[in-house]
């Protein structure tokens, strides 16, 4: 298995600066414990039928995503060796295989690059919700393009290039995530306007 | 192309649509047809068995379904037995399974069946079922499914290029026309015209009910032989001459351009390329319209059109009968359904009828002597491509 040219170059970002860098794989949670603590997340919703994850040390190295989501922040993981910025988090380099990554966090803005909205067929657990409008967001300075839920304006207000904001939020069940808010005040889109779906 | 030259001598569906069989059932179904339509074919002749089957353990509850659908089938495989799993193109992947265990010697007469149960009681069940194939911890939460994410890329579609509503439905008419001359199809003897496509709800903005293929329960399957010994089952022969495959993401976040699929162009030049001919010889494709927009894309990115003329292509008719190329004679996924494990097993079942004149006259692509079958998976990630040459008496 040889490195692949990485298929985007990070470009150096002053958001994405951090002070005090926190590293992904320096300290591991401890193997073979009982999963007690991701227990209490299935008692409302057994995990085969539910798509939020895991979200606590026994289950997932990647638990400060999710501890970092309780702080408001949304953050992924940056290669120390060769500087590629993930998506999603990771606990290995796909470029370099490098496992010294660090935890960045995401610029909070970015624009609709495209969306749509699920007016039928939504899986179990997220009928209730229907109608909801979904998009790909690029990030403002950062060369990611992120899949998640719009919330704020009705998807037939929404337009390509929409400004949009993260939101991290609760579940309901001490399990956080994050989604997309349209940005209160903007009426206009900003980039290429494009026509509703 | 290294190793022994295998062939398609054989192949059958059943009914698709919404089947009041299980999953088990079905796969009986389909082996009682196939014995009838391949007759010398002994189930002692039978050295392995390929099951494509993409969410048995979601539609059906159901794991290591190859045994179960071996001892359906009443066949005893001693060289491989296997079940593919690669979603949407679980059937084409346990196609290729055959083809390269035959090709290496390590089999000589394989059977590849493919299976979907897909219609539940509960539809939100279903849809977590397609929802899982996408990146579940990430993008699962947000609700993302088939529908939204080819909704995007018709979007961008229609906004790079002036892509039409009106395209997209005659694609779909298109395959609901020629689903009307396969009994086997799910919307047989259902009349979609253009006008009524544009009317139907909206399902993903801008994606109308017509634009998308539907959850069907069916089977399909095939049987492939070694050169030496394909005479014994068929005068008809569907020679596999060329394969390639291409994946570059899975998160959605990876996709790229959401309107190139360079993947499919790609796996498409390594199959033609193998084959040795040009996207210009072929008679007839079965390309994978899980969506109407996906055709479109597909046009360009196996370079029957231009990037962007798609839809134009479609209004002119060239992807029709009497066009440059016939593009999804049996009715293709919206037509005929989508029984994501069968769906691949289908579409080359479709290529061995027309090489031997066993379809209707209505769809019968005149004189066909090379054939391209397209299945992609997930979000566009995975394209999946075989090329086929017409062998034998017919």
């Amino acid at each position: 298995m040889s490195p692949e040219r990485p298929r985007r170059r990070p470009t150096p970002s002053p958001a994405l600066e951090v002070p005090a860098p926190e590293p992904v794989n320096e300290t591991r949670p401890a193997e073979g414990q009982s999963p007690a603590a991701s227990r209490k997340s299935i008692e409302k919703r057994p995990f085969l039928l539910d798509f939020f994850p895991l979200e606590t040390a026994d289950q997932t190295r990647l638990h400060r995503f999710y501890e970092r989501l309780r702080e408001g922040r949304v953050a992924t993981t940056r290669c120390r060796r060769d500087g590629s910025l993930h998506w999603p988090p990771r606990t290995a380099c796909p470029t370099c295989r490098s496992e010294e990554l660090d935890w960045v966090d995401l610029p909070e803005h970015g624009h609709v690059y495209a969306f749509s909205a699920v007016l039928a067929g939504a899986p179990l657990g997220m009928e209730s919700e229907v109608p909801f409008a979904v998009g790909l967001v690029d990030l403002d300075g950062v060369p990611l393009r992120l899949f998640g839920r719009i919330e704020g304006r009705p998807w037939t207000e929404l337009r390509i290039g929409e400004p949009v904001r993260f939101e991290t939020y609760d579940i309901g069940d001490g399990r956080m995530f994050y989604r997309f808010r349209t940005v209160e005040g903007s009426t206009s889109a900003h980039g290429p306007h494009g026509s509703g779906p | 192309m290294s190793g022994r030259t295998v062939a398609i001598v054989g192949g059958v569906t059943t009914k698709f649509g919404v089947r009041p069989a299980t999953w088990a059932e079905l796969v009986q179904e389909v082996g009682v047809a196939l014995s009838r339509a391949v007759p010398s074919l002994r189930s002692e002749d039978v050295d392995s068995l390929f099951v494509g089957a993409a969410e048995p353990e979601r539609f059906a509850f159901q794991s290591h379904v190859a045994p179960l659908a071996a001892e359906q089938l009443g066949l005893k495989p001693h060289r491989i037995l296997q079940r593919n799993e690669l979603a949407c193109a679980s059937g084409q992947s346990a196609i290729r399974s055959a083809y390269a265990a035959i090709a290496s010697g390590l089999s000589d007469v394989a059977v590849v069946v493919g299976v979907e149960k897909m219609n539940l009681p509960s539809m939100a069940e279903a849809n977590s079922a397609m929802g899982c194939v996408m990146d579940r911890p990430w993008d699962g939460p947000a609700g993302a499914t088939a529908p939204p994410f080819f909704a995007m890329v018709a979007q961008r579609h229609m906004l790079e290029f002036g892509t039409t509503p009106e395209q997209l439905a005659i694609i779909s008419e298109k395959n609901h026309r020629f689903a009307n001359t396969n009994p086997n199809a799910q919307f047989h003897e259902k009349t979609f015209s253009r006008d009524k496509l544009l009317r139907l709800p909206l399902i993903a903005p801008p994606l109308r009910l017509g634009d998308c293929s539907s959850m069907t329960d069916g089977a399909a399957a095939v049987v492939l032989a070694a050169e030496d010994r394909v005479r014994t089952y068929s005068d008809t022969l569907a020679w596999v001459r060329g394969s390639g495959q291409y994946s570059d993401f899975h998160n959605l976040a990876n996709a790229g351009s959401l309107t190139e699929w360079t993947g499919l162009t790609r796996a498409a030049r390594e199959a033609l390329g193998r084959a040795g001919i040009g996207v210009g010889d072929l008679d007839f494709a079965e390309l994978h319209d899980c969506f109407t927009i996906s055709e479109i894309v597909e046009y360009e990115a196996l370079g029957l059109c231009p990037r962007g003329e798609g839809g134009r292509f479609a209004a002119d008719g060239r992807g029709d009968l009497g066009g440059d190329i016939v593009i999804n004679p049996r009715g293709g996924l919206l037509g005929c359904g989508h029984p994501l494990g069968a769906t691949g097993v289908a579409q080359a079942v479709e290529v061995y009828q027309q090489f031997s004149s066993t379809v209707p006259a209505a769809r019968q692509v005149p004189d066909p002597k090379w054939a391209l079958v397209h299945n992609l998976s997930g979000s566009a990630n995975v394209h999946s491509v075989m090329v086929y040459e017409r062998g034998g008496a017919a």
